[in-house]
């Protein structure tokens, strides 16, 4: 999966010029909206061009400029908004954050190199400006629906790190795969939730969120017997 | 499914949604999904001198693998439901 924007010119030969789609992987269009300028990060918008949402990626071409194009993967896309406050910026807009690969080197100026040269991969921002704002809601809507389209992808490898858990199913066959794994959902409490992304992340958090629980209870517990007089508290309460 | 189902119950609720690069979006929930995106309204970022675009948005969407933390109202956590909730899922039933 490539991670970030990146240039996209693979346009039908049609005058359209509609883009070129992974049909075979079931890649859909979603949606044409024309008349879209695109500004990336701080960088001015540019000349207008048509926007087009399909069940994997936004992409952006250039009305002028077959040769000008721009997409990126709803995977790839973390936040999306609608921005219509001209103080923030001037024009009413789809506001969009972007995951590269790496997120905290966030170079915002490409402005120190002029023009002609920027590094795609690392825009972390991305702005579509329709010139009808109108359709502000509709594309925030349609945006919406295809990230949910896009879940992340589970890694089949045996890796230690992200095999994210969806159901108790997942457990069960885990547990069947793995060695050790009741012994290490009995005797290895102590891992915590960000620490431990392994197999048996859902179990381990429900333990710790039971630990949290027992913690909880013994507060409220102290709370209830502060009222009474502490000659009155027997072992059995 | 369980923070699902959980999350489920927060909607209406204001929450502080921390995301993996930083950004810190307090909100109020407006919906989320099986993959946990989160839909928020009534925006505002935390910390709006680092981030001074997001001051005009107030409403967004987060992709749920981008959540770093959720921060709940504290009266949101029901500790009977929860402990309910966790048994019967370890349980797996």
């Amino acid at each position: 999966m490539v991670v970030g924007l990146r240039h996209f010119t693979d346009r039908d030969g049609g005058g359209a010029g509609e883009p070129v789609l992974d049909a075979g992987s079931g890649e859909e269009l979603m949606h044409v909206q024309p008349g879209v300028s695109i500004a990336l990060a701080n960088r001015p918008p540019e000349s207008p061009g048509t926007l087009y949402i399909s069940t994997k990626q936004v992409m952006w071409l250039s009305d002028v400029d077959r040769a000008k194009g721009y997409a990126v993967d709803f995977l790839s896309l973390s936040l999306h908004a609608i921005s219509r406050d001209p103080e923030a910026y001037s024009s009413p807009c789809i506001y969009t954050q972007i995951e590269t690969e790496a997120d905290e080197d966030e170079s915002e100026g490409s402005d120190a190199e002029g023009d002609q040269i920027f590094d795609l991969t690392k825009i972390t921002e991305m702005r579509l400006i329709p010139t009808d704002p109108s359709q502000l809601d509709t594309l925030f809507q349609i945006f919406c629906e295809c990230a949910e389209l896009n879940p992340e992808p589970i890694e089949e490898e045996d890796g230690e790190e992200h095999n994210w858990v969806f159901n108790a199913d997942q457990i069960e066959n885990q547990d069947a795969e793995g060695e050790d794994s009741e012994w290490n959902f009995s005797h290895n409490p102590t891992n915590t939730i960000g620490h431990s992304n392994g197999n048996h992340d859902l179990a381990q958090s429900v333990l710790e969120l039971q630990i949290n629980d027992q913690r909880f209870e013994d507060a409220e517990e102290m709370e209830h017997e502060s009222h009474r007089s502490n000659d009155e508290r027997s072992p059995s309460a | 499914m369980l923070f699902f189902s959980y999350f489920k119950d927060l909607v209406g609720r204001e929450v502080t949604v921390e995301l993996k690069n930083d950004l810190a979006i307090r909100g109020t929930l407006h919906s989320v999904d099986q993959y946990l995106n989160i839909k928020l309204e009534n925006t505002r970022v935390v910390d709006q001198d680092k981030y001074p675009h997001m001051l005009s948005v107030r409403n967004c969407f987060i992709r749920g693998s981008v959540v770093r933390y959720v921060q709940l109202p504290p009266d949101g956590v029901d500790i009977e439901l929860l402990h309910d909730a966790t048994r019967r899922e370890a349980r797996g039933s």
